[in-house]
């Protein structure tokens, strides 16, 4: 043959070589090198996660507040995109040019084959012209995804909203994932828990486009979604929606509240907005126009705000002096106007007439009582101890203290005590004359206009109150115990008679101060006040209940540099009982209604 | 002279039997592969494995049809075989372009590729060309014709372009190699491919000079390396060797540098300018200077993560999650990809069978090339376990990060007609050469 016979071997080793190569390269790459495990789990396995619907939210009477509804999402897959008219559509969808470009380029950063979101959140009104045209643009698909809406327009700050969870809302609840969405205020903020449900997780083999292909192990990690609660709320809509249209172009706030539950009837703070303008892909632009507003309408007044009562907090003193047994219901004291200022009425012949005259020296007089008890020899002793007895006494209704709400933000008010005057004048250096303001409701005296509101519930209860609340029912079940159980105040029963009567005479005697607040079909108990502060024109204030016998709402408003409480907060709380107690406002009263609607008493410094 | 019995019995069956494994575990891994709820049945020829069913029975016929021809009627006739798959080649040419190449011929849904038979065309012509008298393979004027009859239809598969047949054909230096070629030729190759490597690799980059903040390119930086080569060796010839012998050593550093220089810069510039956008992607892939697993890397990482996630004894038949067609991540799981079905499948087990079933193939057809007293036959042998050697190394090698991404099919595994028929035509010829060794004096 030739000289070259043994280059066979040499053939046949390059051969053996070769696979022996491929071999160790196979065994390293199954055997040992983990990472191509994980890269094909990466590739070929997803995990889809089954959102459950987030609770509905209904009114006192099963009326929609807030419910699910569906929006669009555009998603877009680079690699179909082909020769389309990327104006249009960008003006389709209210981008500009610029940004289309930027958002097709991080599609495409992400991935060509699979489909990312394009334009988030649509609204299904514009949906409805963009879902038409899809057609011309391959490659643009859509995508439902359920957010909230607020059918009724109305009560944007009991309600609350809701956006995506930032790092250290997962950091606080490991349930959440970056893109989830959480309740930031309200209602949405408070029952989170309740309304959002279990999520579900699938996993799933998926294909090169991201299409499902099969369950991962016949579904045994795989959970379901347990949808939310649905909850129903003691607010009465109707009731809602009629403050918020009484209360345009005022400021401040309206809180009713059903005397024998405890449950808040409606929660208005003024100027307010449209919930839905906080859902959807306007989100964040909307909430940065509400938030420049010069009028704050983000603020809800009715929780956060404490104002002074000026003259609604005399019922408590009248309260505090008979339980005390410094007065009796038949004392009388001149109207002295050199020691505070009043308006001219006959004098005051007892506890019922002062308050329907709501005589400033009166209750000087009593507060002055209340205050030096003759507990010390020391007089500056003496108004320590008198007014810890008084503030004892107020904490009793709920003010300052230790009310129990769900009612998101709630400010406390606040009743100066012994401690407060100490530090601001120094121990043994005050008494009543020094803070004589306090006895109608000015100087540091400041209360919230729920507890206002729960005041006049105390009124219509003649002596307890169950914590304001908003929730009536969980899924049709029975809410916390703590909503349900009574409070009762630290005065006698019998003593709220007389001062009741006087709430009465105020609304309806001739010379009461709140002649507005009359109705012919029932009786409204009520007292005004009349706030000074350092802002400007008076605080309008209001607060009744009715009717006199069987009361079924409680209510207090308030509106900022209003003027006298008269004028303003009691014919709108009139109106306000009217449509809760009546379902419709009367011809008679319309005239009455027409003057509010047509008030514009928004206060420019 | 000859006696047909004596023939059939001298038929090595365990050729036979390999071949019929091969067969049957590609036929089962496209089932798999390709496997369609809707279309269940394996004959059904709407789907790849029917057809594959079909492009099976039509080679075996063949096959067994090229044992009844008479081996001397094959050797006889090796010009004009070679003729009609060159002249395949240059029709194909005139064909409409299908993907960029005019490599089909169509014929309704289905297409005949004529690079796969000019496989067979060559072995036959440079197995009739070197056996015939008086050839030898070191002679200039031998190694010219050979290079014509291998450069004609390489260049014909270049103009395709088709750069995997190409490739392909390499593998025929190895037949030269066992029948003469300098094995220095062969080393030089290495040594080119190695320099090409490290040319590739610089070529795009640059540094600064040691010491100095003058910036200059990889080539360059390559040239210094090489005049500093060379100007090492040179001292070391001045001082180590016999003044007698230096000339001709000075003459041959002379001529290595300028060659070395020239083929830097020609690889350099081919791969700068020349060679297209993929075709560069896909050699910077290789060498690991681009890592795009979602992009330019799609293919070899979904591959890799294919046959990585399998671990000993894979996944399970018809279990795949990614190299099948109802996963779909790894693209062309049934062709250039098949590999990965099977490894993904049947795990590092079953795919150390195969790479032990494909040797023991290459192994044997070596050893039947060796036993035979007929040069043409013996040089036709070592076409065969050339070509089929190139397939299984590019392809696997390919699918398992070791090769570059060449789109050429693994023997009896990739779904395909025209490689079925030629491997099986290859293979079958070679049997029946083989049975006639014993009658044959040549």
């Amino acid at each position: 043959m030739n000289n070259f016979d043994n280059r066979k071997f040499v053939i046949g080793f390059l051969f053996i070589l070769i696979g022996v190569v491929f071999i160790f390269r196979l065994a390293y790459m199954q055997l040992i090198d983990d990472q191509w495990k994980d890269r094909a789990a990466q590739i070929s396995e997803n995990k889809i996660i089954t959102y459950p619907a987030r609770g509905i939210v209904y009114d006192r009477n099963r009326k929609l507040l807030i419910k699910n509804q569906v929006f669009y999402d555009l998603l877009v897959i680079p690699r179909k995109v082909k020769e389309i008219d990327s104006f249009a559509l960008s003006n389709l969808l209210g981008i500009d040019i610029e940004d289309y470009t930027e958002r097709m380029l991080d599609a495409k950063a992400y991935s060509t084959r699979k489909a990312s979101i394009f334009e988030k959140q649509i609204s299904p009104a514009d949906y409805e012209k963009i879902g038409s045209e899809l057609y011309k643009f391959p490659g643009f698909i859509e995508q439902e995804r359920t957010l909230r809406a607020y059918p009724s327009h109305v009560g944007a700050h009991l309600l609350g909203y809701m956006n995506e969870v930032n790092d250290k809302d997962i950091d606080k609840d490991s349930y959440y994932k970056s893109g989830d969405y959480i309740g930031r205020s309200g209602i949405e903020k408070q029952y989170e828990q309740i309304l959002r449900g279990q999520r579900g997780v699938k996993y799933i083999l998926q294909d090169a486009i991201g299409r499902y292909t099969g369950s991962y192990e016949d579904g045994d990690y795989d959970t379901t979604a347990i949808p939310g609660k649905n909850i129903q709320l003691g607010i009465d809509l109707d009731l809602q929606t009629y403050g918020e249209k009484l209360m345009k172009n005022k400021r401040g706030s309206i809180v009713a509240i059903e005397p024998s539950t405890g449950e808040i009837l409606c929660m208005i703070s003024a100027p307010s907005f449209d919930p839905n303008l906080l859902v959807g892909r306007d989100l964040g632009k909307n909430y940065l126009k509400l938030s420049k507003d010069s009028l704050k309408p983000l603020l809800n007044r009715a929780a956060i705000s404490s104002y002074p009562p000026g003259s609604t907090f005399k019922l408590l003193m009248s309260l505090i002096a008979l339980e005390e047994g410094v007065i009796t219901e038949r004392s009388s004291f001149p109207c002295t106007k050199s020691l505070v200022g009043c308006h001219n009425h006959p004098t005051a012949l007892n506890i019922s007439d002062a308050i329907k005259m709501s005589c400033n020296p009166y209750f000087y007089y009593l507060v002055k009582r209340i205050i030096h008890q003759g507990k010390s020899s020391n007089p500056f002793e003496d108004a320590a101890i008198g007014l810890d007895i008084l503030k004892n006494h107020t904490a009793s209704f709920g003010i300052g203290s230790n009310l129990e709400t769900d009612i998101i933000g709630m400010q406390k008010g606040i009743v100066p005590g012994r401690v407060y005057y100490d530090k601001w004048y120094g121990k043994n250096r005050w008494m009543f004359s020094t803070i004589y303001s306090i006895s109608i409701g000015q100087g540091e005296v400041l209360v919230n206009p729920i507890e206002m509101a729960n005041i006049a519930a105390i009124m219509a209860n003649k002596g307890y109150y169950y914590h304001p609340h908003f929730i009536k029912s969980i899924n049709n079940n029975a809410i916390p115990v703590i909503f349900k159980t009574k409070n009762h105040t630290d005065i006698k029963p019998k003593h709220y008679e007389k001062v009741v009567e006087g709430m009465a005479r105020v609304v309806n005697e001739p010379g009461g101060t709140a002649r507005r607040a009359r109705m012919d079909s029932v009786v409204v108990c009520g007292k005004t006040g009349t706030a000074q502060n350092p802002h400007g024109e008076d605080h309008s204030i209001f607060i009744a209940f009715a009717p006199q016998d069987n009361p079924q709402i409680a209510i207090s408003v308030y509106i900022e540099n209003a003027g006298f409480g008269g004028t303003w907060a009691a014919p709108i709380a009139s109106l306000m009982i009217e449509q809760y107690l009546n379902k419709t406002i009367s011809a008679k009263s319309e005239r009455k209604e027409q003057r509010i609607l047509d008030a514009n008493l928004l206060y420019v410094e | 002279m000859r006696s047909k019995n004596n023939i059939i019995g001298d038929i090595d069956w365990v050729l036979v039997l390999i071949y019929m494994i091969l067969v049957s575990f590609g036929l089962s891994n496209i089932y798999s592969s390709v496997f369609d709820p809707d279309h269940p049945l394996l004959f059904d020829l709407d789907k790849e494995y029917g057809k594959q069913v079909m492009w099976i029975g039509i080679s075996i016929f063949l096959g067994f049809s090229a044992l009844l021809v008479d081996g001397s009627f094959i050797k006889k006739n090796a010009y004009w075989i070679y003729g009609a798959t060159v002249l395949l080649l240059v029709l194909v040419l005139l064909t409409k372009p299908i993907n960029g190449a005019r490599s089909w011929f169509g014929f309704g849904s289905f297409g005949i590729q004529p690079s796969e038979f000019a496989k067979v065309g060559i072995s036959l012509a440079l197995a009739k060309f070197i056996s015939e008298m008086g050839v030898n393979v070191s002679e200039f004027k031998s190694k010219l014709k050979i290079a014509a009859i291998l450069g004609l239809p390489c260049a014909l598969v270049l103009l395709q372009p088709d750069a995997g047949t190409f490739i392909v054909f390499v593998s025929f230096v190895l037949v030269l190699y066992r029948e003469g070629l300098s094995g220095n030729v062969i080393l030089f190759g290495i040594i080119a491919i190695i320099v090409a490597v490290i040319t590739l690799l610089v070529a795009d980059s640059s540094f600064f000079f040691p010491f100095t903040k003058i910036k200059m390119t990889g080539k360059f930086g390559i040239f210094i390396f090489i005049s500093l080569m060379a100007g090492l060796f040179s001292i070391l010839v001045k001082n180590y060797v016999v003044p007698r012998n230096r000339k001709q050593l000075y003459r041959a550093i002379i001529g290595g540098f300028i060659v070395s220089i020239v083929f830097v810069n020609f690889v350099e510039v081919g791969y700068s300018s020349i060679l297209q956008k993929h075709q560069k992607e896909r050699i910077d892939l290789l060498l690991g200077k681009i890592v795009d697993p979602n992009g330019k890397g799609y293919n070899i990482n979904r591959s890799k993560a294919a046959i990585g996630s399998a671990g000993f004894f894979g996944v399970g038949y018809k279990e795949s999650k990614l190299a099948n067609a109802h996963q779909n991540h790894v693209p062309m799981h049934s062709t250039d990809f098949i590999f990965c079905t099977w490894s993904e499948e049947r795990g590092f087990l079953g795919s150390s069978i195969l790479i032990l079933i494909y040797l023991t193939l290459l192994i044997k057809i070596i050893s039947i090339a060796e036993r035979q007293r007929s040069k043409f036959t013996r040089i036709y042998g070592y076409s065969v376990a050339g070509i089929f050697f190139f397939h299984v190394m590019i392809n696997i090698g390919m699918a398992i990060g070791l090769a570059p991404v060449i789109g050429i099919p693994l023997p009896f595994f990739s779904y395909g007609g025209s490689s079925m028929m030629s491997f099986s035509i290859l293979l079958f010829i070679l049997i029946k050469l083989d049975a006639e060794r014993k009658i044959v004096l040549k």
